[in-house]
């Protein structure tokens, strides 16, 4: 049984306790993200979008760099509030978007951070790491789908 | 879903700037996003039908990239941001 279904044009989430334990674990994961050169998670949120083009792309993330990182932080405190919920939480389709960018991004980050460079490498992963990632992405699967019914 | 980012291909050029030539946001093929996460994306950005966005998500994983918006300038920046809101590794070209 998903962990989401569409209710009222609302979409509830349904989370054991163990597992809003286990997603609380993603907000300090991303809160702590360093800076690109220093972090492989960095380096993926923030990779250039001119190619040939150093000082277009420094003008795009001098211009949306910040635009993105106050819609992360704005993402981050919906899917606080879903995880810190007793019962079932219901989430308006837009709220649901923010918790899935957020697994996603956790999903990112996790996988520059264990050195995921192509697919093939999430099987030789100590099992550990592969069950955190294979778990949220789970959970993001359920989600996108829920979602995807609504578009 | 994706295997490995193509290695970048530096074009050959001054940088000069065709207004008459629309700027395209691409997508680069990505190790860690779902393709159904992809598809999502696609559709709920650009409104394209399933088929369509399936169709991106398939050239992005077998070719390693793909062209998902043209258009002026403002408009392909504003594409990208929407994209990497969403994780994904999008570029701009002309």
């Amino acid at each position: 049984m998903s962990h989401f279904r569409t209710v009222a044009g609302k979409i509830e989430v349904s989370l054991s306790p163990e597992e809003r334990l286990f997603l609380g674990d993603v907000l300090p994961l991303l809160a702590g993200i360093g800076a690109r050169g220093s972090d492989p998670a960095a380096d993926r949120l923030q990779v250039p979008v001119y190619l040939d083009d150093p000082d277009s792309n420094e003008e795009w993330w001098r211009l949306m760099g910040s635009e993105l990182d106050a819609g992360r932080r704005s993402d981050r405190a919906i899917f606080e509030k879903t995880i810190s919920g007793e019962g079932p939480v219901e989430l308006s389709n837009s709220e649901a978007d923010a918790v899935l960018r957020v697994l996603n991004e956790a999903r990112l980050t996790l996988g520059a951070r264990f050195g995921i460079d192509i697919e093939e490498d999430h099987y030789d992963l100590p099992e550990d790491s592969r069950q955190v990632l294979d778990y949220l992405g789970w959970i993001q699967e359920e989600l996108t789908l829920e979602l995807m019914r609504a578009l | 879903m994706l295997a490995q980012p193509t290695p970048v291909i530096v074009p050959d050029t001054d940088h000069d700037i065709d207004l008459d030539k629309p700027w395209q946001v691409v997508v680069w093929n990505d190790p860690v996003n779902t393709m159904t996460y992809v598809v999502y994306v696609f559709r709920k950005l650009f409104r394209y039908d399933e088929a369509k966005a399936t169709e991106l998500m398939l050239q992005v994983h077998h070719e390693g990239r793909a062209i998902v918006s043209d258009g002026p300038r403002e408009q392909a920046e504003l594409d990208c941001f929407r994209l990497h809101n969403h994780g994904l590794w999008a570029t701009i070209e002309q």
